[in-house]
């Protein structure tokens, strides 16, 4: 018998994993087809090991979620520890008094090994009750689980308790197996209460049907356990083996803020001459680098990113777990094609023909109330509509939630990329905003001989670079003041413009403007896929900030910042930038600014996108806040890194929200709900967002009059200098 | 059928003009850009294209150097070739010179069609379409808003304050296009490369055989005696609603004499 149970046993392992192991090879292929990763994307061993730990090991992201992360953890470390049994089980194919070497039969190994087993089968009720709680079928599209594959994520966790009993009867089995009084074949010693139990309830059944037990389940829990690998290879459930890559792989420390440059073929593509043959962007799905594929193959389909989704949650039809599912399809439905040699692709079917030159974005025919129909994997029209495309306002929740550190936004705009870059195609409207930044170097096209208008008013006189006929910004200032286009042209946000300065000029720092010699930093341009347009403002923006020998900089506005401090480098421009939140924080506790007057206002503070998610500034605003006396601030029910979009961001803000409800009136609302006086914000967008928004509401009556939106500094303002703030606030933004 | 579209590079309108000693336009100080009454032409010429009413459209510009990244801009959104005249006896030129230089090369390229944009974005003067329309002996229609050729004629509707004509001319003719056609396409940055490569010839006043006395400042019917910017728009008056607010705003008109 256990010459049979030899054989039967790697018969079996060789076929299974043999299938396995095709399929990997397979999709490895596939991945060669792609584009290289971008350099720079290998960090070192110790960065690599780190992330691991952290992700992996430690599965930071899923405890984000208490109930999921824990169920989560129990079955990871449960796999990790019942790894052991498997050696173990594959050892005693051979040996029947197999022990593990140098740990033996320690009873601690028994008790982990049970233990483990028993809290993935709890973990596997757990995620029974969330699927239940959380169906798709009964919640519709808030389920997160909406558009993902329910089938196999059932046969996983069935396959999970199936891996699990199989291997405590045979383990109860061995047991019983044993020679009376000896304990010679058991990988453990005592301590596996789980099989102990198993071997009471098997011991009538007397040693000889012990021993066949024993051989038949051992048998079946490896059949389950290699029909599982193969299963795995070919599922959703491929993060098991692609997480381990994916999340080595992945931009650290998270891959939100700076965008990557255009890379073709591992090059950067240089705009000014670019190679005949470079591509711009990703237009086909081999386009994306092997990195790209390996995102969409790692995609679990949990739906994390899909409930935090602004665009998904007021009903557009962007997923980002959609969207990466459906690419992974398509990458699968068109593999035959790419990994096919010249010669065979013109043996493929005409299936495989039409999938391989099926275009990536393209109009699908969907209706709104059908998201998913605007995602065809296999066609016939294209594979994703550009409503999902032009639905992300970049706001990196999906990345912020991801387990497995998917890259989505990189994927969306590289994506962009293509449409705008290679064939021009991108919502209309938005290329008023392009020919403005390209003509006026700001996107509402006023031009740069409005840019002091906001210092008009001040009673102090702020100092321009080069008016004086400086060359290089004097030794005596501390901060350039990059004033911004909405900043300097944006009526509510020259109000904020016009509190940073008379807050800088009160704690006595001395800060430059550049005036007419700044243009806008390109964000708009590059979020929306035009990176041509980005470059050329960026290089002209880096010049100017180099030639006046600018070093620390100082800006209001979320998208400046995040631009300045994390792509500039990219392009040769190198700064210390500071955003007025954590300036002004600092001011206030150096003691520079001293707030006296109450402002005894009830205050709620939205986090933006790009300074919290982006750029991790979270504390600074809510210190600001927090120093003015009387002031009250509640807390918005999603805020910090669950913030939830103005819905400006990814040059959102330039286009018509034509599709389900308009995300800052959804996100007023959620303001409101804590009943504010004040709806602080720091960053221009968000508060003409909101402002909008809060003002659309008091027109329909559902707001009070009297509820403001406004930066924190003009919060701050109205406790240091309170003559100056008698006007009552604007709330509503200037439209583009 | 070729078309021939005439293109103005013109100062930025958002820029801040400075002007030279002479009152001429300070080029050298302002940025510049595709005049966009004319981008409508363009797009109006490309599409005659992709109809299949038309084989080929060639830009002519006068101008100064950087005059050529206008043709270039041209040539993004579509197009088949540029001429760019330059000369320097052509600074100052009034419209009688820009026209007839402007005549004189449509006539070598040869063209069944001439579109341009209704008047330019800097000097305004919109006569240039009627004089080049004169020089060549072409038929004219101007301000079209929509624009049809059908065979050896071309159909235009024109709104004016009466209402909307619709007027057809036999082939050759001068169209000028109004901003109520839709606005050019937005260049994809493939095209922009692509345009580099095609053809755009440098012309000076002797290739065309045009007398440089008959152009250039001396010759300008016209003379610029003062400049002075017009006066910064005032802040507007806020009429807050106490009750009188009708009476305070038919106040205001009556005021004004509107009333």
């Amino acid at each position: 018998m256990l010459t049979a149970r030899l054989v039967i046993g790697l018969a079996m392992t060789v076929v299974l994993l043999g299938i396995a192991g095709a399929r990997l090879r397979y999709l490895w292929r596939l991945g060669s087809a792609a584009q290289p990763i971008e350099p720079g994307r290998r960090t070192s061993t110790g960065e690599i090991a780190k992330a691991e730990l952290v992700e992996v090991v430690a599965q930071r992201k899923l405890f984000q979620w208490t109930g999921a992360g824990l169920a989560h953890a129990a079955v990871f470390w449960g796999f990790c520890v019942l790894l052991l049994t498997i050696v173990e089980g594959f050892g005693s194919l051979f040996t029947p008094t197999f022990q593990l070497p140098v740990i033996g039969n320690w009873p601690a190994l028994g008790f982990f090994e049970d233990l483990f087993a028993l809290l993935c089968v709890a973990a596997i009720v757990a995620f029974t009750i969330i699927r239940i709680r959380q169906s798709p079928r009964t919640e519709g599209r808030k389920s997160r689980f909406f558009g993902s594959h329910l089938g196999p994520a059932w046969f996983v966790l069935f396959m999970i308790f199936n891996v699990v009993w199989t291997l405590l009867i045979a383990r109860g089995a061995q047991i019983n197996a044993q020679e009376v009084n000896t304990t010679d074949r058991l990988p453990f010693l005592r301590g596996a209460f789980a099989s102990q139990w198993f071997a009471s309830l098997l011991e009538p059944l007397g040693r000889h049907t012990n021993e066949i037990l024993e051989t038949v389940f051992l048998l079946l829990a490896l059949a389950v356990l290699l029909g599982f690998t193969v299963f795995v290879t070919y599922s959703k459930h491929l993060h098991i083996l692609l997480s381990l890559p994916n999340v080595g792989l992945a931009r650290r420390p998270r891959a939100l803020g700076a965008l990557l440059p255009v890379y073709s073929s591992g090059k950067e593509v240089d705009f000014e001459d670019p190679g005949e043959d470079d591509l711009m962007g990703v237009g086909k799905v081999e386009d994306f680098t092997w990195k790209g594929l390996l995102d969409f193959g790692t995609c679990t389909e949990c739906g994390r990113c899909q409930s935090q989704c602004p665009a998904w949650n007021t009903g557009k039809p962007l997923s980002p777990k959609v969207l990466m599912m459906t690419l992974r399809d398509h990458a699968l439905a068109k593999a035959p094609y790419l990994t096919a040699s010249e010669e065979a692709r013109a043996g493929l079917t005409p299936e495989q023909q039409a999938v391989a030159t099926l275009p990536l974005v393209g109009p699908t025919g969907y209706a709104v109330e059908d998201p998913l129909a605007a995602y065809t994997a296999s066609g016939p029209v294209a594979v994703i509509d550009p409503d999902v495309l032009w639905s992300c306002t970049t706001c990196g929740a999906c990345v912020e939630q991801c387990p497995v550190d998917i890259e989505h936004v990189d994927h969306i705009v590289d994506m962009r990329r293509h449409q705008v870059l290679m064939e021009s195609a991108f919502p209309e409207e938005a290329s008023v905003m392009l020919n403005n930044l390209e003509h006026a170097a700001d996107p509402w096209g006023r031009g740069a001989s409005h840019r002091l208008d906001w210092a008009e008013s001040l009673d102090f006189e702020v100092r321009v670079f080069g008016a004086a006929g400086e060359e290089r910004i004097p030794d005596d200032v501390d901060y350039l003041f990059w004033v911004g286009c909405a900043g300097a042209l944006d009526e509510t946000a020259m109000r904020t413009t016009r509190a940073v300065a008379t807050l800088l000029h009160e704690a006595s720092v001395e800060f430059m403007v550049l005036g007419d010699g700044e243009a806008c930093t390109g964000d708009p341009a590059r979020r929306m896929g035009h990176e041509f347009l980005f470059q050329m403002l960026a290089q002209q923006n880096v010049e100017t900030l180099n030639t006046a020998g600018a070093r620390r900089i100082v800006v209001t506005c979320a998208h400046c910042f995040n631009t300045l401090a994390n792509e500039y480098p990219q392009v040769g421009g190198h700064y210390e930038v500071v955003h007025h939140s954590t300036l002004l924080a600092r001011l206030v506790a150096e003691g520079r600014l001293t707030p006296v007057a109450e402002v005894s206002s009830s205050v709620t503070y939205h986090d933006p996108c790009y300074l919290g998610r982006h750029n991790r500034i979270f504390s600074a605003p809510r210190e600001v806040l927090g120093a003015v006396p009387g002031l009250r601030l509640t807390e918005l029910p999603r805020n910090r890194e669950r913030s939830f979009c103005c819905g400006a961001g990814g040059a959102r803000m330039w286009m018509d929200e034509n599709l389900g409800q308009r995300i800052n009136v959804v996100r007023t609302d959620e303001a409101l709900s804590v009943r504010p006086d004040v709806i602080a914000a720091a960053c221009p967008f968000c508060i003409t967002m909101l402002g909008d928004g809060v003002a659309q509401r008091q027109v329909e009556g559902t707001a009070a009059a009297g509820i403001e939106v406004v930066d924190i500094a003009d919060v701050l303002l109205r406790s240091i200098r309170p003559d100056l703030t008698t006007d009552p606030v604007t709330t509503q933004g200037q439209q583009p | 059928m070729k078309i021939v579209v005439l293109v103005k590079y013109v100062p930025e309108p958002t820029a801040t003009w400075k002007f030279a000693p002479d009152h001429t336009l300070d080029r050298s100080a302002v940025d510049g850009r595709l005049s966009e009454l004319d981008e409508y032409a363009v797009e109006q010429a490309v599409r005659l294209v992709e109809s299949g009413a038309a084989s080929e459209v060639t830009y002519i510009t006068v101008g100064p150097d950087k005059a050529r990244d206008g043709l270039q801009k041209a040539l993004a959104i579509g197009g088949t070739a540029a001429i760019h005249v330059s000369d320097e006896a052509m600074h100052g030129s009034d419209s009688v010179a820009t026209s007839l230089v402007l005549a004189k090369a449509v006539e070598r390229v040869g063209a069944d069609l001439v579109l341009t944009g209704l008047g330019s974005t800097d000097a305004e003067m919109s006569v240039i379409p009627s004089m080049v329309a004169d020089r060549l002996g072409f038929h004219q229609a101007t301000f079209a808003g929509e624009l049809t050729v059908d065979g050896g004629s071309v159909s235009i509707s024109r709104t004016t304050d009466a209402g909307t004509e619709r007027v057809t001319a036999a082939l050759p003719a001068v169209v000028s296009i109004t901003d109520q056609t839709p606005e050019a396409r937005y260049p994809a940055f493939r095209a922009i490369m692509m345009a580099k490569k095609k053809p755009v010839e440098r012309l000076t006043l002797a290739d065309l055989g045009v007398d440089a006395s008959a152009v250039g400042l001396a010759a300008a019917g016209t003379q610029v005696l003062s400049i002075t910017p017009s006066p910064a728009r005032a802040a507007g008056t806020v009429v807050t609603d106490d009750g009188t607010g009708a009476a305070q705003l038919a106040d205001f008109l009556a005021g004004r004499g509107h009333l």
